[in-house]
């Protein structure tokens, strides 16, 4: 596999980052129709920057811990099910995104192959984040689908559940931050 | 004999009977030694999670049967419960993976199979902040239970999605087969289920199960 599809895939092939994507994706989709433009472009300029610090050569960064401390803000907001501001929803986007950036240093050696990577995790979070809040936001707008929309609310908290544990787990071990 | 010396007396034998299972219960409460049905899983990953919850007969009955009444209370708390329980419980996981001690882990959860069992059973409605209330702080000393329990694995966070996961999955299938007390017959199989549910507990109680 080249670098940009490796890069592709690397979101789908982390629990942390799958769990903070469909945690935002489900927030936003939530939200009332034609309201997640703004956090949608939000969560990409924010992955892009994270990405652009990573290659522009931060170190090791808590971005992780900060990841899964904002999917566990959203799987628990996910379980509310409260409408939020479009402003509080473009922030959580971007937090997401600038963590998740930052959480995906490529490993290659070669330059070209590690920006191909970085290209492809940007595409490939922003890609699957749409998804997440496309097919969230029809369930939401389908009357008949409340059972639905309850089963995101469980799987909000499921994700909420699973984040907080893990931070948890982390601060026990003396990993946190 | 007359109608209110006879009165008298059937009350007189329901007041005996009930010290008699009072004192029962509290005996048992006393001197009970927990089944101590949560052997734990030591491997980690996704699947090491998921197996974690299922090798505890004592959890997964309680975790049924919050399902089974969630569905026999009906609308909200059939979906309020199975959403407020991962999160209590993952509360009750943080206190015991930071080492915060909690005393009677092990018979609160016994109990809390006797206590849902028993509110399936009796076909109890009680008002839905009650409901809650009972389910979210027997949730806390499931989730210390696990908390204390999770092994040092390498994918933590794959370990306790499994864990959470299965856990839910556990409420869903109690509120799927609570779904059948909407029929006649179905009902008394939940309420059945429910009493099957609370005598299991009993027997964690007692360190017969």
């Amino acid at each position: 596999m080249n670098g940009f599809v490796v890069g592709l895939l690397h979101p789908l092939a982390l629990p942390a980052h799958v769990l903070a994507l469909l945690a935002l994706g489900l927030v936003i989709g939530q939200q009332t129709a034609g309201r997640w433009i703004v956090p949608l472009a939000a969560f990409v300029v924010g992955v892009a920057a994270g990405l652009t610090a990573i290659a522009s050569g931060v170190g090791q960064t808590s971005a992780a811990d900060v990841l899964l401390a904002v999917a566990f803000a959203n799987g628990a907001l996910v379980a509310m099910a409260r409408p939020l501001p479009t402003l509080a929803c473009a922030l959580l986007a971007a937090i997401t995104g600038v963590t998740l950036g930052l959480d995906s240093p490529p490993e290659a050696i070669s330059i070209a192959v590690a920006t191909a990577m970085l290209l492809g995790t940007g595409l490939g979070a922003s890609l699957a984040l749409a998804a997440i809040v496309a097919g969230t936001s029809y369930i939401a707008s389908v009357a008949d689908w409340n059972w639905c929309r309850i089963g995101a609310r469980i799987l909000g908290s499921w994700i909420a559940a699973s984040a907080v544990l893990v931070l948890a787990l982390r601060f026990a071990r003396g990993q946190l931050f | 004999m007359d109608q209110t010396a006879r009165l008298r007396s059937a009350l007189s034998l329901l007041m005996d009977r009930w010290r008699a299972v009072t004192a029962a219960a509290a005996s048992i409460l006393l001197f009970a030694v927990p089944a101590l049905a949560h052997t734990g899983s030591s491997t980690g990953g996704f699947v090491g999670g998921f197996a974690h919850p299922l090798f505890g007969p004592d959890h997964v009955v309680a975790m049924v049967a919050v399902g089974l009444w969630g569905a026999f209370l009906g609308a909200p708390a059939i979906w309020l419960l199975p959403i407020l329980f991962p999160l209590v419980m993952a509360f009750g996981g943080v206190i015991g993976i930071v080492g915060v001690p909690l005393p009677g882990v092990e018979t609160a959860i016994a109990v809390s199979a006797i206590v849902l069992g028993s509110m399936v059973a009796l076909a109890a409605r009680p008002p839905l902040w009650i409901a809650a209330l009972l389910v979210g702080a027997f949730a806390i000393f499931h989730g210390h239970a696990h908390g204390t329990e999770l092994p040092p694995g390498a994918d933590i966070v794959a370990y306790s999605v499994g864990f959470v996961v299965a856990t839910g999955l556990l409420h869903l299938t109690g509120v799927a087969v609570g779904l059948l007390a909407r029929w006649r017959a179905g009902r008394i199989a939940v309420r059945t289920a429910g009493g099957a549910i609370a005598l299991a507990g009993v027997a964690f109680l007692s360190g017969l199960g």
